[in-house]
């Protein structure tokens, strides 16, 4: 991708990401482990509230939610819940940013990524691999494919092993109201 | 007298061998093969939900194991979202680290977890004695330096005791088994205040 395209890119997320107030999608995971015969398929509902309410309710094969709200992590496994406050973890608090920014893909920070910008069929593809040294030892980069509109279709997670975590949205809904008990606890 | 009577009772009781206190016999004869099928096909991805209770705390993930080779086993552990919490492997009796996440690289946990995971792993423990009661066999094995009973009844393997001293230090429950997959497995610790329950998904 040019230098004008992808600068391009960054503005035309950018400027989504400030009139994005909230996001329902449907998600499929994918954890591939390299020596599975088969990545470790769930899915589930996530929502989204400007700027860093975030919510994964999985309800396949299992149903587990876990809720990012005000430096603490909410976590309802199976009826059975439990909260960790996250304000004390620098890095917990550095992946919450980084899980809220990615679903509009809003992390154009050069300061904490060595970025790289692709075109692909459906749009385009953006690697950011953490400069953060404790950070990529958890994560060695970041994939954000976006569609055409600039939404985020699809996020991967790559380990430093290259084995890696998928993503993948559909049904995205825009600034639609979600109800408050969504994100209750 | 009676204090006497009940304290010499519990000592009895409590030097007895793990067998004994549960009504088992030595026998010569048996016509089960031991052998522990519940991670042993290579072809399948053993994934479980796992829940793990540990001195009040719970926390949850996704546990997996895949056996690689004979005598070679990965076991990898990762939160639902999808982030490892730690990589096993074992290879001829030998535990590798693949990845710990820094706070749970703590040695006592990682011992505790090494016996138990090659228990749920090891295909084909030495016999060193069988027992038998009117509905099940009892067999005597050693892993790791460590003493185990394995219980099956029907020829099928649904208990697992690890003792110290005859007394039960860790159990693994089987059960919903079918085609040598297991549904649930529990494992529980009495010495430590820890719960393993393992759901297959």
């Amino acid at each position: 991708m040019s230098t004008s395209e992808s600068i391009a890119l960054q503005e035309k997320v950018k400027s989504l990401a400030e009139t994005t107030n909230t996001i329902s999608a449907n998600f499929v995971q994918y954890k591939h482990l390299d020596f599975l015969s088969n990545d470790i398929e769930s899915s589930g509902k996530l929502s989204f509230k400007s700027p860093d309410m975030v919510k994964w309710a999985y309800n396949k094969p299992f149903q587990y939610s876990v809720l990012f709200k005000n430096d603490m992590l909410y976590i309802n496994n199976e009826g059975e819940k439990n909260n960790i406050d996250i304000g004390s973890n620098k890095l917990f608090k550095q992946l919450n940013k980084l899980i809220s920014s990615s679903i509009t893909g809003n992390m154009f920070t050069t300061e904490e990524f060595n970025i790289n910008y692709y075109k692909n069929e459906k749009g385009s593809v953006v690697y950011f691999s953490p400069k953060d040294e404790k950070f990529a030892k958890y994560i060695k980069e970041f994939h954000i494919n976006f569609n055409h509109n600039a939404e985020v279709s699809a996020v991967k997670m790559i380990e430093p092993s290259n084995d890696y975590t998928l993503i993948q949205f559909s049904n995205r809904i825009t600034n639609q109201n979600i109800p408050d008990a969504v994100f209750a606890h | 007298m009676r204090f006497l009577l009940i304290s010499l009772f519990l000592l009895t009781a409590s030097c007895a061998s793990y067998p004994k206190q549960h009504n088992f016999k030595e026998t010569s004869t048996h016509n089960f093969q031991l052998e522990n099928p519940y991670f042993s096909n290579p072809s399948i991805d053993y994934v479980y939900k796992s829940d793990i209770k540990v001195f009040n705390k719970s926390f949850s993930g996704i546990f997996i194991v895949k056996k690689m080779a004979n005598q070679h086993h990965r076991i990898v552990f990762t939160t639902e979202m999808g982030n490892k919490l730690f990589d096993f492997e074992f290879l001829n009796k030998n535990f590798k680290i693949n990845h710990i996440l820094p706070e749970m690289n703590k040695k006592p946990l990682i011992n505790t977890l090494k016996h138990d995971f090659f228990a749920l792993i090891e295909q084909k423990p030495t016999p060193v004695q069988y027992y038998s009661d009117e509905k099940s066999t009892m067999i005597k094995s050693e892993l790791l330096n460590k003493d185990f009973y394995y219980i099956a009844k029907n020829k099928q393997l649904y208990k697992i005791a690890r003792t110290n001293k005859g007394k039960e230090k860790v159990t693994f429950l089987y059960s919903g088994i079918s085609d040598n997959i297991a549904s649930q497995i529990n494992i529980q610790h009495s010495n430590i205040n820890l719960n393993i329950h393992l759901k297959k998904l």
